[in-house]
C-alpha cells in the first residue's frame, strides 16, 4: 500500500476537531460539493489509487477512521468513524453524470451523520455536518425535480418505465425530507440542559428550526404538507419558544407556518404568523418580504381586510397590486359572475394564483364577501328601510324582499350574457345562480339538442369498445375466451328504453315558476350562510322571503344589516390568540407553579 | 384519448426546458438569508463554506420599515378595514324600485 500523506493529514486534522468538539470546522473540513479544491483532489487520487473499491477496502478504511473518536468514551460513538469512511467512499465514487446516485449516496451519508448525531454525549459535534449536508441534499433533490431530464437517460438505462418519471421525482424531495425530519427529531429531544417548552436553545435544540425550516421547504417543494402536522405539534410540545433562535430562523419559520396554517384554511392564526415574519423580516430582505406579502395579503383579503395603497407602493410590493388590486375590486363590486370567472381555472387572470397555490382557497373564501356586497348594494337600492327619518320611529324593523334578489340576479346574469364575457344561465336542473361549464370528460355526450343524450350504437361502440366488446374476456373458470370483434360480451340488450325517462332530473324547462323558486332557494341559503358567520345582521323570514334588520337604532341600519368584515372576524378570532406551531415565552410566573386561575367569576368573600 | 400526442407536439415545439423552472425557481423559494463574517481559517482543508451555525440575526430595529410616518412604534396605514362601496349607483337599482 502506498503513501496517503494527504489522508493522513486530513485524518489527523480531523481527529484534532473532533477532540475539541469544534463542530463548526469538523463541517467546514468535510468539504464535498465540486469543484473541490486542489488538497481534496489529491485526497481523492490517494484514495482511488490506495483504496479501490471493494469490502476490503472499506473495511481498512473504516479502520483508519476509527482512531477519530476519542478512546475515553469508551468507542460508543461508533456511527462517526462510519461516517467518515462513508464521507471517503462518497468523495472517492462521486460521478456527477449520474446524478441519481449521487443523490442516493448523500442521502446514505446524511443518514449516517444523522446516527451519529443521536450520540447524547458527542452527537452536537456534528450537527453543523449534518446541516450542511441537509442543504446539499435539499439543493440536489429540488434541483433534480425541477429537471427530471437531467436523471431521465439514467432511468431509461435502468429500465426504469417512464411513466414512473413522475412519481419517482416527486419522492426523490419527500425522501429528502424525510431524512431531515429525522435530524429534526434528534435536536428538539436532545435532553441536555433544561428542554422542553420552558427551555433555552443549547446543545443539539440550537438546530431544531434550522432543520424544521429545510424539511418544511423541502415539504412544500413536493406538496406534502399534511406531513408538516407533526413536525408542528412536537415542536409546540417540545421546542423552547422561538423567540429565542435568530432572527432568520424565526422569520423564515413563521412564513412557513404561516403558510401551512392558511393552507388548512385557519386564516386567522395564519395572518399572525405571517404578519409576524413581515414584521420581524429584515428590511433589505426584498426578496423574502415579497414572499411572505404574496400570502400576507391574500390572508388579509379572506378575513376582509385589504392591502392599502401605502403597503402596495413598497419595495416588496412591486407586483403584487396587478393581482390584488382586481380581486379587492370585484368583491366590492359584488358581482359574483364577474369574480368567478375572473379566478376561473385556466383563465389567465387566475394563473398567477394557481402557480402560487391559492386560487382554490380564494375562489371558495371569498365568493361569500362578493355575495354580501351583493346583497348590501340590493338592499340599499331595493330595501324598504323607510328613509333616514324612520330610524327612531317604532315601527317594523327595516326588511328586503329577496325577490329583490332575484331581479339583480337575473339582470347580472342578462349582463354578463349580452356582453358576452360569460355563458348566459342555461342550466336546465340544478343551480339558478351559476353556470357549471359541463364536465370535459362528459362534454361530448351531448347530444345536437344540448341534452345528454345516447348517441349511435356505433359512437358508443367507438368510444366504449374496449369495454363493451373486448377482443377477450375470463370466464367464470377464470380461463381466458376470445371474443369476437364487434361483438358485444353480455351479448345485445334485450330491453327498449326508449320509452323510458331517464332524466333524473326530468323538468320541465318551459317553466320560469320553477326556475325562480329554485333560484330563491339558493339565495335563502347563501343568505342564511352570511348571517351564520356573522358577515350580516339580522333574521330571514321564510313564507314571504325576506331580510329583516331588527335593531338598528344605534348604530344605523346598514352597519347592523352588513357590519364591517374585519372587524366581526376579528372580534371572533382573537379570543384565542394561539397560533399552533409558535411556542410563545412562558408568561410571567404565576404563584401556583404556573397554574392559572380564572378569577373572573369569583365574588368578595362575605358577600351572599 | 387525444392527449399523447398533443403532449409530444408541444414538447418538440418547445424551447429546451431549463427556461420556465428557473424563472419559477427565483419567485417561489424563500432563499436562505444571508450569513456575514463566517470562516476566515487559512487551514489547509478550508472550504468555501457558507453555512455555520452562526445564522444571521438582528434587532428589530433592522426589520422595521424607516419610510413609516409614524416614528414610535406605531405602523403605517397597511390595510384596508372599510371598503363598502355607498355611492356608486348601480345599473341594477332602477330594476329594484
Amino acid at each position: 500500500m502506498g503513501q496517503t500523506p494527504v489522508l493522513d493529514q486530513f485524518l489527523g486534522s480531523l481527529q484534532e476537531l473532533v477532540q475539541k468538539r469544534d463542530g463548526a470546522k469538523v463541517q467546514d473540513f468535510l468539504q464535498l460539493e465540486p469543484p473541490l479544491s486542489d488538497i481534496y483532489q489529491r485526497m481523492v487520487t490517494e484514495l482511488r489509487q490506495n483504496y479501490a473499491p471493494g469490502a476490503k477496502a472499506e473495511a481498512e478504511l473504516l479502520q483508519r477512521c476509527e482512531p477519530l473518536v476519542p478512546r475515553s468514551k469508551g468507542g460508543s460513538w461508533t456511527a462517526f468513524p462510519t461516517f467518515v469512511k462513508l464521507y471517503l467512499v462518497f468523495l472517492r465514487d462521486m460521478n456527477t453524470d449520474n446524478l441519481l446516485e449521487t443523490y442516493n449516496q448523500l442521502k446514505a451519508l446524511l443518514n449516517q451523520c444523522v446516527l451519529a448525531l443521536g450520540d447524547s454525549q458527542m452527537g452536537v459535534v456534528v450537527l453543523p455536518t449534518v446541516l450542511y449536508l441537509s442543504k446539499v441534499l435539499a439543493k440536489l433533490a429540488m434541483g433534480l425535480d425541477r429537471r427530471p431530464d437531467l436523471i431521465a437517460h439514467i432511468r431509461r438505462m435502468e429500465g426504469l418505465a417512464a411513466q414512473d418519471e413522475s412519481i419517482e421525482k416527486v419522492t426523490l424531495v419527500e425522501k429528502s425530507a424525510n431524512v431531515v425530519r429525522e435530524a429534526f427529531i434528534k435536536c428538539l429531544t436532545d435532553r441536555t440542559g433544561t428542554p422542553g417548552p420552558h427551555g433555552k436553545p443549547e446543545g443539539k435544540r440550537i438546530g431544531i428550526y434550522l432543520m424544521a425550516n429545510l424539511c418544511l421547504k423541502l415539504l412544500f417543494q413536493c406538496g406534502k404538507l399534511r406531513n408538516a402536522e407533526q413536525m408542528f405539534a412536537s415542536i409546540s410540545a417540545q421546542s423552547p419558544p422561538l423567540a429565542y433562535f435568530p432572527a432568520s430562523q424565526r422569520v423564515t419559520y413563521l412564513y412557513y407556518l404561516g403558510r401551512y396554517l392558511f393552507a388548512n384554511n385557519l386564516f386567522f392564526p395564519a395572518r399572525i404568523a405571517l404578519q409576524a415574519a413581515y414584521d420581524q423580516c429584515h428590511r433589505q430582505a426584498i426578496s423574502q418580504r415579497h414572499l411572505i406579502l404574496s400570502y400576507l395579503i391574500p390572508c388579509n383579503i379572506i378575513l376582509g381586510r385589504f392591502p392599502s395603497q401605502a403597503l402596495l407602493q413598497r419595495p416588496e410590493a412591486q407586483g403584487l397590486a396587478a393581482h390584488f388590486q382586481p380581486l379587492c375590486r370585484l368583491i366590492v363590486r359584488g358581482d359574483y359572475l364577474a369574480f368567478r370567472q375572473h379566478l376561473f381555472f385556466g383563465s389567465p387572470t387566475a394563473e398567477w394564483f394557481a402557480r402560487k397555490g391559492i386560487l382554490f382557497t380564494l375562489r371558495n373564501r371569498c365568493e361569500i364577501l362578493v355575495w354580501r356586497s351583493f346583497a348590501r348594494k340590493v338592499f340599499m337600492y331595493g330595501g324598504s328601510w323607510g328613509g333616514p327619518q324612520a330610524q327612531a320611529q317604532k315601527g317594523p324593523p327595516p326588511v328586503l324582499n329577496l325577490k329583490k334578489l332575484i331581479v339583480a340576479t337575473r339582470w347580472l346574469q342578462a349582463q354578463h350574457a349580452s356582453s358576452g364575457n360569460s355563458p348566459a344561465i342555461t342550466n336546465l336542473y340544478g343551480s339558478q345562480v351559476v353556470s357549471e361549464p359541463t364536465d370535459l370528460d362528459y362534454a361530448r355526450l351531448e347530444g345536437a339538442d344540448g341534452r345528454a343524450s345516447p348517441a349511435t350504437d356505433q359512437e358508443i361502440l367507438g368510444k366504449y369498445g374496449d369495454y363493451l366488446a373486448p377482443d377477450g374476456f375470463y370466464t367464470e373458470e377464470g380461463r381466458l375466451h376470445p371474443n369476437q370483434p364487434g361483438q358485444l360480451v353480455d351479448g345485445d340488450p334485450k330491453e327498449d328504453y326508449g320509452d323510458y325517462e331517464l332524466d333524473p332530473y326530468a323538468y320541465d324547462f318551459d317553466d320560469r315558476t320553477e326556475a325562480d323558486s329554485s333560484m330563491m332557494q339558493e339565495i335563502e341559503s347563501i343568505f342564511a350562510s352570511l348571517i351564520t358567520q356573522g358577515l350580516m345582521g339580522g333574521y330571514l323570514l321564510h313564507r314571504e322571503p325576506r331580510f329583516a334588520v331588527p335593531g338598528a337604532r344605534i348604530k344605523g341600519i346598514l352597519p347592523t344589516g352588513f357590519p364591517n368584515v374585519w372587524q366581526t372576524i376579528s372580534a371572533r378570532e382573537s379570543q384565542d390568540s394561539n397560533v399552533p406551531g409558535w411556542v410563545q415565552p412562558r408568561a410571567p410566573a404565576v404563584a401556583g407553579g404556573g397554574r392559572v386561575v380564572n378569577l373572573a367569576g369569583a365574588r368578595p368573600v362575605g358577600i351572599q | 384519448m387525444s392527449n399523447p400526442t398533443t403532449q409530444k407536439t408541444d414538447a418538440t415545439e418547445q424551447p429546451p426546458p431549463q427556461a420556465k423552472p428557473q424563472v419559477l425557481e427565483e419567485d417561489d423559494e424563500f432563499e436562505d438569508f444571508p450569513v456575514e463574517g463566517i470562516n476566515q481559517t487559512t487551514k489547509c482543508f478550508r472550504g468555501a463554506t457558507k453555512l455555520t451555525l452562526q445564522h444571521s440575526d438582528w434587532p428589530q430595529e433592522e426589520a422595521e420599515q424607516t419610510s413609516g410616518s409614524t416614528a414610535n412604534g406605531g405602523s403605517e396605514h397597511l390595510w384596508e378595514e372599510s371598503w363598502d362601496d355607498d355611492d356608486a349607483a348601480e345599473d341594477f337599482s332602477k330594476q329594484l324600485q
